[in-house]
C-alpha cells in the first residue's frame, strides 16, 4: 500500500503533521531516504521499525531537535525547525531517557513543568492520570524502576498539549504496567489529542494507533490502518484442526487448489477467503459426527505483515 | 508566561534539589567549613609574606575561593552533564521555556549558594580568626562576582569534554585538583617558587591574590585588575568554547 499522500494546506485544520519527502544524512548514513506521512487531528500515528529505521530521527525532526536536510515538514502549519515558542506550548514530548530531576519530589516536578505553559493542566490531575497519586510527595530518585518513566509522562501532559510524542512510551514495562500506560494513551485520544508514537511492538500499535506507518532503511515501506495494513485484510487466512481418527487428508472435503498439509496430528491449510470452506468442512463433520477438535481460523498478524515488510523474518 | 516569574520559579526549584543532594552541599559549605576549624585553628597567626594577613585569615580566604568553585565549576560541570546526560536538558529544549531562563535559574542559585557560602566563612573568620570586615568591600564584591563569572563559564566549558556522566567526576575534579593544589588554596603559595609561576596561568591564584587584597588595611580601592584581567580571559575563552561546542543532549544514543 502506498503512503496516504492527499493534497494538503498548510492551513488546513484537520491535519496536525505533514511529512514530505524528508531526508537526513548523519555522516554517510542515509537515516532517512524520503519519508512521507501525514497525522490527521485526533489521531493516534504508530510509527513502527526496527531498530535504526529512522523512526527516532523522523520523530525528532518533527520535535525540533534536528534538522532536516531535505523535504517539507509541518507541525499544526509551522515548521518545527523554527522552534517557535508559541509551537512548543502545544506540544508534549517523551524522550526515551527519563528526564526528571531525581531530588524533586513528584508534585514538584510537575509544578515546576506547569509553570511554563499558558494553559497548564492542574497538577493533580495529571499526577492521578500517570497512577502516582500515592507518591506524590515521593521524590522521583526513590520510585521504583517501572514508576520511574510515569512522571515523566506527567512532566509531558502537564501542558495540557494538542500533540503528543511518546518515543518508545512502554519499553522495559511489566505487562501490567502497559495496559495502564495504554488506558492513559486511549484518554488522550478520547480527549481530542493527537498522538504520534514510536514503538517496536506491533500489539502496541493494534491496541492503539488508528494509523500504522512502517519505517525501514529510512523509507516507509507501508502505511495504512493497523487492520489493513500491507494488504493484512487480504492476506491468506490459515486454518487448522485435529484430523479426526480414521480420517486421510484426502477425504477432506476441500475445493482445487487447497493444498493441506500435516503437522503432526493437525492439519493446515492456507486460503484467501474461507467462508465456503468452512462450512463444507464444519457440514461434513456434523453429518459424520466428527469433531473438528482445536479448529482455528487465523488471520496474518500484524507482526507477521511487519516481519514480511521489514524483511525481519518469514511471511 | 512572565519570563522573570519564571526564573524566579526556577531558582527555588534549583535550590530545593541543590539541598537535598548531600555531594554538592558537603563539598561546596561542609568542607571549607570542616577545613577551616581543623586547619585554621592550628594555622598559627604569623603573617603571611606579602600581605597584611595572618596565616589563619589566609585560610578563611582560601577556603572562600574554593567553596566558591565548588559552587560554580564543580557542581554545576557536574549537574549540566548528569542533566544532559539523563535527558532533562534535552526534555527542556522541548518546552515553552526560553533556554536563557533555564540557564538563568541555575546561575541564579548558584550566586545563592555563594552568598551562603561566602556569609559563613567570612562570618567564622571574623569571629574566630579576627578577620576584618573587608577595608574594600567593593574590591570583594567585584573580586567575587568575576570569579562566578569566570568559573561558572568554566563550569560550562568543561562539560563539553566530558563524554558522559560516569566520566564527569574523573574529568572535572582531574582538571580541577592539581591547579587548585598548586594554587596556593591549602597553604600560601612562595613568591617566585616554580609552583607560582605555573599557577599564574590559571584563575584560581589571581583569585585568592584580588579576594586578599580586598581584606587588607591599605590605601587605594583594594582592587587588583591584573588579577581580574586573567580570570575574565578565561571566562572568555570558556564563554566562546561553550557557546561554541556546548551540547545539549546525550552523546550516544
Amino acid at each position: 500500500m502506498r503512503p496516504v499522500r492527499c493534497p494538503v494546506v498548510a492551513a488546513d485544520v484537520d491535519i496536525a503533521i505533514t511529512v514530505r519527502g524528508l531526508t537526513k544524512s548523519y555522516g554517510k548514513v542515509e537515516a532517512l531516504r524520503g519519508v512521507d506521512f501525514e497525522v490527521r487531528r485526533g489521531q493516534v500515528l504508530a510509527l513502527l521499525g526496527p531498530n535504526g529505521a529512522g523512526k527516532t530521527t523522523a520523530v525528532e525532526i518533527l520535535e525540533g531537535y534536528r534538522k532536516r536536510e531535505g523535504g517539507e515538514v509541518s507541525v499544526f502549519g509551522v515548521d518545527p525547525e523554527r522552534r517557535l515558542r508559541s509551537l512548543r506550548a502545544r506540544v508534549g514530548i517523551v524522550l526515551q531517557e527519563c528526564a526528571v530531576d531525581p531530588y524533586l519530589t513528584v508534585a514538584e516536578a510537575v509544578t515546576q513543568r506547569a509553570g511554563l505553559y499558558p494553559e497548564p493542566r492542574p497538577v493533580d490531575e495529571v499526577i492521578d492520570l500517570v497512577g502516582l497519586e500515592a507518591k506524590a510527595r515521593a521524590r522521583v530518585k526513590l520510585l521504583s524502576g517501572g514508576q520511574q518513566r510515569r512522571p515523566d509522562l506527567g512532566l509531558a501532559l502537564v501542558g495540557n498539549p494538542e500533540l503528543i510524542f511518546l518515543d518508545e512510551p512502554t519499553t522495559g514495562f511489566d505487562p501490567s504496567a502497559r495496559r495502564e500506560a495504554w488506558d492513559v494513551v486511549r484518554g488522550l485520544c478520547a480527549e481530542g489529542r493527537t498522538v504520534v508514537l514510536t514503538t517496536h511492538y506491533m500489539d502496541e500499535a493494534q491496541a492503539l494507533a488508528d494509523a500504522v506507518t512502517v519505517i525501514a532503511n529510512g523509507r516507509v515501506v507501508a502505511s495504512g490502518s493497523p487492520d489493513t495494513l500491507g494488504g493484512r485484510d487480504h492476506g491468506m487466512t490459515t486454518v487448522r484442526f485435529v484430523l479426526p481418527a480414521g480420517v486421510s487428508v484426502g477425504e477432506l472435503p476441500l475445493p482445487e487448489g487447497v493444498e493441506p498439509q500435516r503437522r503432526g496430528e493437525f492439519v493446515e491449510f492456507r486460503i484467501a477467503e474461507p467462508t465456503e470452506v468452512l462450512h463444507a468442512l464444519t457440514g461434513w463433520a456434523v453429518r459424520r459426527g466428527e469433531v473438528l477438535s482445536g479448529l482455528a481460523v487465523v488471520r496474518p498478524s500484524l507482526e507477521d505483515v511487519y516481519l514480511a515488510l521489514t524483511g525481519g523474518g518469514q511471511p | 508566561m512572565n519570563d522573570l516569574l519564571i526564573v524566579k520559579d526556577q531558582v527555588r526549584y534549583e535550590q530545593k534539589a541543590y539541598w537535598r543532594n548531600p555531594m554538592a552541599a558537603v563539598f561546596t559549605l561542609m568542607f571549607p567549613v570542616v577545613f577551616l576549624v581543623v586547619v585554621g585553628t592550628s594555622a598559627g597567626a604569623t603573617r603571611v609574606p606579602g600581605t597584611t594577613l595572618k596565616y589563619d585569615q589566609y585560610i578563611v580566604v582560601a577556603m572562600l575561593t574554593f567553596g566558591l568553585i565548588a559552587a560554580c565549576y564543580t557542581n554545576l560541570g557536574m549537574a549540566i552533564c548528569i542533566r544532559r546526560e539523563s535527558g532533562v536538558l534535552k526534555r527542556m529544549r522541548g518546552t515553552p521555556i526560553a533556554i536563557s531562563s533555564y540557564v538563568d535559574g541555575i546561575i541564579g542559585s548558584v550566586l545563592i549558594n555563594v552568598a551562603v557560602l561566602t556569609v559563613v566563612v567570612v562570618g567564622i573568620g571574623m569571629s574566630f580568626y579576627h578577620l576584618h570586615f573587608p577595608y574594600h568591600p567593593l574590591a570583594t564584591v567585584v573580586t567575587l562576582l568575576v570569579a562566578i563569572v569566570t568559573f561558572c563559564a568554566l563550569g560550562m566549558a568543561v562539560t563539553i569534554i566530558v563524554p558522559n556522566a560516569d566520566a564527569a567526576p574523573a574529568v572535572i575534579n582531574g582538571i580541577y585538583f592539581p591547579i587548585v593544589f598548586i594554587s596556593g588554596v591549602f597553604y600560601p603559595l612562595s613568591s617566585g617558587s616554580v609552583l607560582s609561576h605555573i599557577a599564574a596561568y590559571f584563575p584560581i591564584s589571581h583569585m585568592i591574590t584580588a579576594l586578599v587584597s580586598g581584606f587588607e588595611q591599605d590605601p587605594g580601592s583594594g582592587l587588583r585588575p591584573r588579577d581580574l584581567m586573567v580570570m575574565l580571559i578565561w571566562a572568555a575563552a570558556a564563554l566562546v568554547f561553550t557557546a561554541r561546542r556546548f551540547r545539549w543532549e546525550p552523546k550516544h544514543r
